[in-house]
């Protein structure tokens, strides 16, 4: 069996999730090559074929040619599998394959399981196994659930290509994340302040474990009623509904219109010396401890990984 | 202008969910419905263009059973002129690329400048649909848009990449566009135009995949392990950490 | 001799008195009335709207709160001095007219006095100390509003004109009597019959009788001059409220209480609804700017404006009426502010107290419902939000619909779908079908009502938010839309009687769902349990504890009841300490509204300012019969910092920690 990896170029630079890619190639243990639009001055660290093609000359978004691209190394290699990360580059270009293919496309792989993709369905409530019918099959892999190749090795072959479609859309240019202010209903990852904090001095510490988590924090109700934190971070029903891929509740009880803002959360975590606290119905993981003493533990450990 | 927009209908991600006969997809007792909320944002953004240009004509259209009418009218009540109903009762087993020709057969004929429609749906969550709807009518897509501006025939979109950056794209007509979350505030429909709503046009025409063949299917259904079902820890503070971190790196993506 | 007095003393009573006496009037009476239509022109810009109906009703309120001056006495201070002002002031009247009556009618006409013997000194005696009474009062309320000057009170030049006037009118019309007495009385038995003119009589006396004649004759046409300005100012200034708050009393809203109108969604020739322009308000609206006296008891009461929101029930008022005589054509939302129309709890506090029977909350509720209506606002993202899973899960905490009835799974209750033989329906409400500190709530009024024998059931995943909050956020649509659909249900299940444990499902089932011909019985728990108890058929242990009672809005000023929860209280050996503000003067609690779907980004947190009243009190428990109330305040008592010691609870969980097991 053979497997195409589709990796990464954005901002001048090579994406090192490719590292994820072939994770998951390795645990299929095909033979495996790699596309890439990107630069001859920053190839992944990957022991096989990469098809290179030039990204000054087709640019780092450019659907159409990248597609072409990819279109001609497939009619080369016959993978059975193309697999792409979920990502904004990955959903983007994978269906353009599938359909030029007449392939199977199966997005936001989470596991292979004998052999069979598993995706989420409904907000990860549910599990779908999807077999394919198709010769070739489309991938696209769900970010961080197969791990990354903690340190990938080797220097690629490198096979040159070209193509000479031009694209339909511009990319100009790329606009940096907003720095100030907050939103949280666009935070990936959200630390919360409830009353557990104790007093308004322990803000800091949440916001630490924030800082280390690379997240924004928030806070419930009373805390802001208290004016230890501004009203814009109010997580709940009466301030914002949030829905982040990691929401981590610091000494928040869980009052009904706190959870109803937050319940949508990926992944939840509670810290809590109650463990009967409401926040438990839907926490993924009930840390029982002391926000307090736990919270600088926990960030010093997140900062020194 | 002719835009055309591509909503969905699904389930509210509160509902207590079942697993059907079939055991290919959920049971649709007990649910409650809602309008895809990505495909909200891609109404009003074609709601928007038009009190922009003023000359522009909106049709909605959605694949499923009847009740999906009742979605429909919200479009229309947020704006859209007419709505395109493709009655088909076994949309729920569609695979995206069969939904992608049906939407396909229909507009194929009918020079739409743009085609706004979510980035993906709440519950099936392939994101394929757009992108494949714009590869059969050989024409060109933008994903993830959070940001739109029309000016003089010229598109720009901001699209969302990871990491809160934003890639700054501009496309000519006709373009298929996917709506990513907070594009803009989709409106709450005004009653009057709730009223109007009931008054527009809306056709029921049948489903017609074309010659798309079934490239997969559905091995199993099944609930999750309980994720880890409020896992509590207790312990060692330092331990805990640990146990913390470890935790966050196999289940969330967060600490790649 | 005869007791009695020259009418028209050292005036004359010919023509050259009487003719240019009854002209001046005319022109007094033509302003008046020309004053009275061009205000009439105005309130006619309103909408229609029939208050002639219950015309006994309608009498009995303008006579208790006229002549009996019920409203205006209930506030200690500025009402007392009010009322008794307007008593002294108007025996005054009676007096006047009862001279004028002798003089130019039945004695001019048909030689008939009655003014004499007993009866005039008696007259006499009691116009006296009225004025004096009058004066005083009148004083008093000067020395408030130029002295004093409450916090709050706003002064225009009108007051200026009306203490003046009235003062000049009482000290002119005492000093004429003095300049007659000193003529005519002193030394006679008949003076001490008019004690202050008495006095002023002997002040007045050095000046002799040419004198006395002198200043008499010019202080009389002064003093009718005075009397007729008075008359003819009416509707051009403040006074006016003498008609138009009293044609309110009987203009009132006679209720439900708290029962908003229905907007009929049916009629599809209906463009606009709600308010926005002055003349989308009925006329009532308007005339009700006019009943207003600027008293700010309103003001003094609202929760919204006592915590730095940018909402005066006073002002609304007034801004609607200085845009209806001013500039009918704005836009009264822009002009009132969306930060104080959507700063309401609609706690009533301003209506109940409101001595001119103006109807605040209705105008705020129709601003609302144009913002909602026609332009799809909301104060913020998240009562969108709120709107919009009720919609889709029929609650706005957007918890899915069919696990509504998850909570009851072990209690041994069933719905309605499943055995719909029962004594009473309990219609749950959103928060103590999914909150979690609100489910214990109602688990204490199950095991209340199974230890008293009463079979419960509910609606389960039937059951829907009532539209309570919807409908008083401006969104008639949604309210009438989950309205109907509940009112199938029940009625579906030929239920008998509806009880309820949230005050907001009480008020809406019991009255607003009248609109849609529902007409089934609805009692709040805290009645239901007071009769269960009183009946003997729940037992509750005495267990002394110390707390205080909040009276939510909805149960209190909504629905007057206030003693069925302190009897509850008491049986369970609750030593109550009431709050400073109790009962029908009960400060809200934030959430009513709809309030309780939205941020409250302005100002102070009313929650936390009410659980410093309870503190206040030193009990341990704060008592609420309300899920909203509850929730406000199990948040309050934190960002209060006084989780330790106050601790809220609902009656119905006092008294299932008291239950008698059998």
């Amino acid at each position: 069996m053979k497997t195409l990896l589709v990796a990464e170029f954005r901002e001048g630079k090579l994406r090192e999730k490719y590292s994820q890619l072939i994770a998951f190639a390795k645990g299929l243990q095909t033979e495996t090559s790699m596309f890439l639009v990107g630069s001859p001055t920053d190839l992944p660290q990957f022991s096989g074929t990469l098809f290179l093609a030039d990204v000054a000359k087709y640019g780092e978004y450019n659907p159409t040619v990248h597609k072409q691209l990819l279109l001609d190394v497939i009619a080369k290699e016959q993978p059975e599998m193309i697999v792409f990360h979920h990502s904004s580059y990955g959903w983007d270009l994978a269906p353009r394959i599938a359909v030029a293919l007449k392939a199977a496309q199966i997005s936001e792989v989470i596991a292979i399981e004998d052999g069979v993709p598993v995706i989420p369905v409904c907000n990860a409530k549910l599990r779908r196994k999807i077999t394919s019918k198709t010769a070739q099959t489309v991938l696209t892999l769900q970010a961080g659930a197969f791990g990354m190749e903690e340190d990938p090795t080797g220097t690629p072959t490198v096979i040159q290509i070209d193509t000479g479609v031009t694209g339909k859309v511009q990319c100009s240019g790329y606009e940096a994340a907003k720095l100030e202010g907050v939103d949280l209903t666009k935070s990936e990852i959200i630390v919360s302040a409830g009353r557990g904090v104790g007093k308004p001095e322990n803000i800091a510490i949440v916001q630490a474990l924030a800082k280390a988590l690379g997240g924004d924090y928030g806070a419930s109700r009373p805390v802001v009623d208290a004016g230890w934190v501004d009203h814009d971070r109010q997580v709940g029903t009466t301030g914002r509904t949030v829905t982040p891929k990691l929401y981590v509740a610091c000494g928040i009880s869980g009052a009904i219109q706190h959870l109803a803002g937050m319940k949508k959360s990926d992944f939840i975590v509670a810290i809590n010396t109650d463990k009967d606290a409401p926040i438990g119905e839907v926490a993924d993981v009930f840390v029982v401890a002391d926000l307090k003493q736990f919270l600088p533990i926990l960030t010093e450990k997140l900062l020194a990984r | 202008m002719n835009i055309l927009i591509c909503i969905k209908q699904v389930p509210d991600m509160e509902s207590k969910f079942k697993i059907n006969a079939e055991k290919n997809w959920y049971d649709r007792t007990d649910l409650a419905w809602r309008m895809n909320e990505y495909d909200e944002y891609a109404v009003e953004q074609a709601v928007r263009l038009k009190e922009q240009v003023g000359d522009a004509d909106l049709t909605v259209l959605c694949i499923g059973g009847d009740q999906v009418k009742e979605t429909m009218k919200k479009a229309l009540a947020m704006g859209c002129d007419r709505g395109v109903h493709i009655a088909d009762n076994d949309a729920y087993k569609r695979e995206p690329i069969e939904i992608a020709s049906m939407i396909a057969g229909f507009a194929k004929d009918k020079n739409f400048d743009i085609i706004f429609t979510g980035m993906q749906s709440q519950d099936r969550g392939s994101a394929q649909v757009g992108v494949m709807l714009a590869e059969l009518l050989a024409i060109a897509a933008v994903t993830t848009i959070v940001s739109f501006a029309f000016d003089n025939g010229t598109i720009s979109v901001k699209r969302e990449l990871e990491g809160g950056t934003k890639a700054l794209v501009s496309a000519t007509m006709p373009v298929v566009l996917t709506c990513q979350l907070g594009l803009n505030t989709p409106r709450y429909p005004t009653l009057p135009n709730i009223m109007k709503a009931k008054k527009k046009e809306l056709l029921t025409i049948a489903p017609d995949v074309g010659s798309s063949a079934i490239s997969q299917e559905t091995a199993a259904f099944y609930f999750p392990e309980k994720k880890s079902g409020g896992l509590v820890l207790e312990g060692e503070l330092p331990d805990l950490a640990e146990k913390l971190i470890h935790l966050l790196k196999e289940k969330t993506g967060v600490l790649a | 001799m005869e007791f009695t007095r020259e009418i028209y003393w050292n005036i004359g009573h010919g023509f050259t008195t009487l003719a240019p006496m009854y002209g001046l009037l005319l022109v007094a009476l033509a302003f008046f009335v020309y004053g009275c239509l061009k205000r009439i022109k105005v309130y006619r810009i309103g909408q229609p709207l029939d208050r002639t109906d219950h015309r006994g009703e309608r009498i009995k309120n303008l006579l208790n709160n006229v002549f009996l001056q019920t409203k205006v006495f209930r506030v200690p201070g500025s009402g007392t001095a009010h009322s008794m002002f307007f008593w002294s002031f108007f025996i005054l009247f009676i007096g006047t007219t009862l001279i004028v009556a002798q003089a130019d009618f039945t004695d001019l006409l048909f030689n008939v006095k009655f003014l004499k013997g007993t009866f005039y000194k008696l007259f006499s005696v009691i116009l006296d100390l009225a004025g004096l009474f009058a004066i005083l009062m009148l004083g008093g309320l000067l020395v408030r509003r130029y002295l004093i000057r409450p916090e709050g009170l706003i002064t225009k030049s009108d007051d200026a004109l009306m203490h003046g006037l009235l003062m000049a009118i009482l000290i002119t019309g005492f000093l004429i009597e003095g300049a007659r007495m000193a003529v005519t009385e002193l030394g006679t038995p008949l003076a001490t019959w008019s004690p202050v003119g008495l006095v002023m009589a002997q002040i007045l006396n050095g000046l002799g009788e040419a004198g006395l004649r002198t200043l008499h004759t010019g202080l009389w046409w002064f003093h009718l001059l005075l009397a007729l300005v008075f008359i003819a100012v009416i509707p051009y200034t403040k006074f006016r409220h003498i008609i138009t708050t009293s044609a309110n009393s009987f203009l009132a809203d006679l209720g439900p209480t708290g029962k908003l109108t229905s907007v009929n969604l049916e009629d599809e020739t209906t463009e606009r609804f709600g308010a926005s322009a002055l003349t989308d308000l009925r006329w009532k609206d308007i005339f009700d700017a006019d009943a207003c006296t600027l008293c700010k008891r309103c003001q003094d009461r609202c929760p919204a404006f006592a915590t730095g929101k940018p909402l005066s029930p006073m002002q609304v008022v007034n801004q609607i009426g200085e845009t209806a005589f001013n500039n009918p054509d704005a836009n009264l939302i822009d002009i009132i502010g969306r930060d104080a129309i959507w700063a309401c709890t609609t706690c009533r506090a301003c209506q109940d107290i409101c001595p001119a029977s103006i109807e605040h909350v209705s105008k705020i509720v129709e601003m609302r419902r144009n913002l909602v209506l026609m332009e799809g606002e909301f104060p913020g993202e998240e009562v969108m939000t709120a709107m919009e899973q009720t919609e889709v899960n029929g609650n706005p905490l957007g918890m899915g619909y069919a696990s509504r009835g998850d909570w009851a799974e072990t209690l041994g209750i069933k719905s309605l779908a499943e055995d719909s033989e029962v004594d009473v329906l309990y219609f749950v409400g959103c928060y103590a079908s999914f909150d979690k500190r609100n489910i214990t709530v109602a688990k204490s009024f199950i095991a209340l009502c199974q230890a008293a024998g009463v079979k419960v059931g509910i609606l389960g995943k039937e059951e829907k938010c009532c539209g309570e909050p919807m409908r008083k956020m401006g969104n008639e649509y949604l309210y009438q839309t989950l309205a109907i659909e509940i009112i199938e249900t029940i009625k579906g299940y030929g239920v008998k009687k509806i009880v309820t444990t949230c005050p907001h499902c009480f008020n809406t089932l019991a009255k607003d769902y009248q609109d849609f011909d529902f007409a089934i019985e609805v009692v709040p728990h805290a009645v239901f349990l007071d009769q269960l108890i009183s009946s003997g058929k729940l037992r509750i242990k005495t267990d002394t504890f110390s707390c205080t009672y909040h009276d939510s809005c909805y149960l209190g000023r909504h629905n007057n009841i206030y003693d069925a929860p302190r009897n509850l209280i008491r049986a369970a050996g609750g030593q109550l300490s009431e709050m400073a503000k109790n009962r029908d003067q009960a400060f809200c609690c934030s959430a009513g509204g709809g309030r309780i779907m939205a941020e409250e980004n302005i100002g102070e947190r009313i929650n936390i300012k009410r659980v410093q009243m309870a503190v206040a009190t030193g009990a341990e428990q704060l008592l609420a019969n309300c899920p909203f109330c509850l929730t406000m305040f199990e948040d309050g008592v934190k960002g209060a910092d006084v989780e330790e010691q106050l601790r809220p609870k609902d009656i119905a969980e006092i008294l299932a920690e008291r239950l008698e097991k059998l």
